[in-house]
């Protein structure tokens, strides 16, 4: 047991802790959210730093690393509340293509790791709620000739990508999961219509319209929803990573407000009441941070133990986090409302986390489904 | 970065779960599983029992004593005889005095006092809180005043957990009103026997007589049971709260607790009940981030390569997730929780009722929680130490 990280993995973090503090300050973020939440410009700076090809096997010129490096990565992104869709494409996209036939997955990984390809997974239906099995996006054909039907909605980055990660039913009823195959669906072509927005955050989604779109089958039914659940929970815990470096510089733009703010004549940061407000903040960061760590280092367990976990994590971060963005807006009184102070945009960010891969009250569910008689870290 | 333990750290857990099995009794660890109130007896056997084996003072280094273990290996005790329904070692004198003792005493100290404690057959009893002196603790008035060899020592001390047990009790005292309150204060050791001392019983709302307040009336204290130097006892009574680190979040217990509650709500039948399950599940995760920052903690230690200034937040999280499921646990048995059945929580072991749903002692037990988050630096002295780490002001 042990919670230290290795040299490498301490070089990996300051340099992507360098980038994010000298390449993307806040206001080339705004910038980039003026601009509709996506720069390609940043996207091959993030290429640059050689961690696209993070999780991408060697053979494919990526790095051939693993989950506690990934963390690391997104820590520092969440930090700068970096907008482009690195999680999305290094590691949910990438974990279902290093499971899927190899003559459509490879030459993908390959791009992924160069960088110039933006593939994404487009897995939420307008009635799935978060339910991976609920799928009615339907598919139908055989070998090489797939026709996919049905629309995703808030597929991320969906106007920039390359291609589409769709799972689509093949058979059985709505929520029956052997009845679904993954399917790689481009942009472009007859039958599909992509719908961006930008989202709440600052960054850009889009919806995803298909209409007997031509497909790629990736992985086929059986096997398929095993590999989409992996990706979900490379999601959450990618995401409980980057809402932990989120939090800790919001905690510590607070900090430094407090301690700068004067009312009544003294800094805000003597009140007893604030203060004890920021030792719940920190308390809920510890918290948050902890359960980050052991989302990702449950990533590598058999698939019932690593749902558990996964679903435990995000219970207790989505906690952390709506406790984190409210009551640090508060410490900060009326500036903290303010779309030109950096707070809000933490408060924002940790808000939409909350609502990918599973709200709070959906993972509470899933712990409480799965629930055993001994419980514990090693249980 | 990695969750799992070295085989060594499995193989010294597997050794202390068969020794657990073969020497904890049936009968304490019964009581412990049911919430039953223990003895003296109960509590002193197994004290003794561990006090064979060596180990009492299961966190001492090999010099004293001591098994020389690490932080993982002492957690991976702590958890062993927690799961398995050990009682909590009374943490007095093998955890709060032995290692001032160490630290500060003299050899002749140590050679008198420590090995008494390593037995388990010398009860010691913590004299710290007054009336007038709770959470500022520093403003405590029990006055010593040096007279040749001897202290003589005047005042009240309270809230002093089974002191009616206790041998010998180590005191905070006043030795000196110059200059700020914690400079006047020394670190005493006293013989309960010494006359002059009275206990008197405190008995709190769950009827129990678990507290007490000691009375010092002329007490006189050879002054060879100075520990230290006078004047000096808060550093050494600061010490004693540093060394009482992780164990403090209590999350091993925490852990046979989680499953006893679910044991309860299923005999209860509410366990499938979808709103109370919930619950159950978030205080679940509760314990496992709990856990994981403990894991952090030992893991910092063994290291030595981060430094986790999170002692307080541990308090704070272990206190409250207490008294979650000692809430949880009553409300689950429901009404059943309501009639007050003393003769069963007191000496009413009977085991016929060793189901899960033994639910006579769970509003006692939820209302004797309600001291975890007051005591040990209530958690809104834990919230100043904390916000005072994190502001830097």
């Amino acid at each position: 047991m042990d919670f230290d990280f290795s040299d490498d993995q301490e070089m990996l973090r300051d340099t992507v802790r360098r980038w994010v503090e000298r390449g993307y300050d806040f206001e080339r973020r705004r910038g980039i959210v003026a601009a509709g939440g996506f720069s390609r410009e940043a996207w091959r700076e993030i290429a640059d730093l050689g961690i696209c090809g993070l999780q991408v096997p060697e053979a494919q010129g990526g790095l051939g690393l693993g989950p506690v490096d990934a963390m690391v990565v997104l820590e520092e992104l969440g930090r700068g509340l970096v907008l482009e869709p690195y999680a999305a494409v290094a590691l949910v996209a990438t974990s279902i293509l290093r499971a899927a036939h190899e003559a459509a997955a490879a030459p993908r990984l390959e791009h992924i790791a160069q960088g110039s390809e933006i593939v994404v997974l487009a897995h939420e239906e307008r009635r799935s709620r978060y339910r991976l099995a609920h799928v009615e996006t339907a598919a139908h054909g055989s070998a090489h000739a797939w026709r996919v039907s049905g629309t995703k909605i808030v597929v991320p980055a969906g106007g920039k990508a390359s291609a589409f990660i769709v799972p689509a039913r093949v058979s059985g009823e709505v929520d029956d999961a052997a009845g679904i195959g993954l399917f790689l669906v481009a942009p472009g072509q007859p039958g599909v219509e992509v719908r961006p927005y930008p989202t709440q955050d600052g960054a850009s989604a889009a919806d995803l319209v298909m209409h007997e779109a031509g497909a790629i089958e990736l992985i086929a039914p059986g096997a398929a929803f095993a590999a989409l659940e992996l990706a979900a929970d490379v999601g959450i815990a990618a995401l409980c990573a980057e809402a932990v470096g989120a939090m800790d510089k919001l905690l510590a733009i607070t900090v430094e407000y407090m301690n700068t703010r004067k009312q009544f004549g003294a800094p805000i940061a003597s009140f007893q009441a604030l203060r004890h407000r920021i030792a719940d903040v920190k308390m809920q960061l510890e918290l948050a941070r902890s359960m980050s760590y052991y989302a990702t280092l449950k990533l590598g367990e058999e698939p019932a133990a690593r749902r558990r976990a996964l679903a435990q994590a995000k219970v207790q971060l989505g906690e952390s986090m709506r406790f984190v963005g409210q009551q640090c807006i508060q410490l900060h009184g009326g500036i903290g409302v303010t779309d030109e102070y950096a707070a809000s945009h933490y408060f924002k960010r940790l808000t939409m986390i909350e609502m990918t891969f599973g709200d709070t009250l959906y993972q509470l569910g899933e712990v409480s489904r799965r629930m055993q008689t001994t419980a514990g870290v090693f249980a | 970065m990695d969750l799992a333990f070295t085989p060594e750290e499995l193989a010294f857990r597997e050794e202390i779960r068969a020794w657990v099995r073969d020497n904890l009794p049936k009968d304490i660890s019964d009581k412990v599983r049911n919430s039953i109130h223990l003895t003296r007896d109960d509590l002193q056997r197994w004290a003794k029992i561990l006090g064979q084996k060596g180990w009492h003072g299961w966190g001492w280094p090999k010099q004293f004593g001591g098994p020389g273990w690490n932080a993982i290996q002492k957690h991976l005790f702590e958890e062993e005889t927690a799961l398995a329904g050990a009682p909590r070692v009374i943490p007095f004198g093998p955890v709060m005095v032995a290692p001032v003792i160490m630290a500060f005493g003299t050899p002749e100290q140590q050679k008198r006092f420590l090995p008494g404690i390593a037995s388990g057959e010398v009860w010691w009893s913590q004299g710290y809180s007054e009336p007038g002196a709770g959470s500022d603790l520093a403003s405590l008035k029990t006055r010593a005043e040096r007279r040749g060899d001897k202290y003589i020592v005047n005042g009240q001390k309270t809230w002093t957990t089974l002191g009616q047990y206790g041998d010998w009790i180590f005191c905070l005292v006043r030795t000196s009103n110059e200059g700020k309150p914690q400079t006047g204060i020394s670190f005493l050791l006293i013989d309960m026997k010494s006359p002059g001392i009275t206990v008197r019983p405190i008995i709190t709302m769950d009827g129990a007589h678990e507290v007490n307040e000691v009375f010092f009336d002329n007490v006189e204290v050879p002054a060879d049971q100075l520990i230290g130097e006078e004047n000096k006892g808060w550093t050494y009574a600061k010490y004693l709260l540093a060394h009482e680190r992780t164990n403090i979040a209590d999350v091993n217990r925490a852990k046979r607790e989680l499953e006893r509650l679910k044991r309860i709500a299923e005999a209860e039948g509410i366990y499938d009940d979808g709103r109370f399950r919930d619950q159950i599940a978030l205080l679940e995760v509760g314990v496992i981030a709990l856990e994981m920052m403990v894991l952090r903690v030992l893991s910092a230690e063994k290291s030595g390569k981060q430094s986790l200034d999170v002692a307080g937040l541990l308090k704070i999280r272990g206190s409250e997730i207490q008294q979650r499921y000692s809430e949880l646990m009553m409300l689950a048995a429901g009404p059943a929780a309501v009639p007050l059945k003393k003769e069963l929580v007191e000496a009413g072991w009977q085991p016929d009722q060793a189901a899960a749903a033994f639910v006579a002692p769970l509003a006692g037990t939820y209302f004797n929680m309600r001291k975890t988050t007051i005591y040990g630096g209530s958690n809104e002295v834990q919230r100043n130490i904390v916000a005072q780490t994190v502001l830097g002001s």
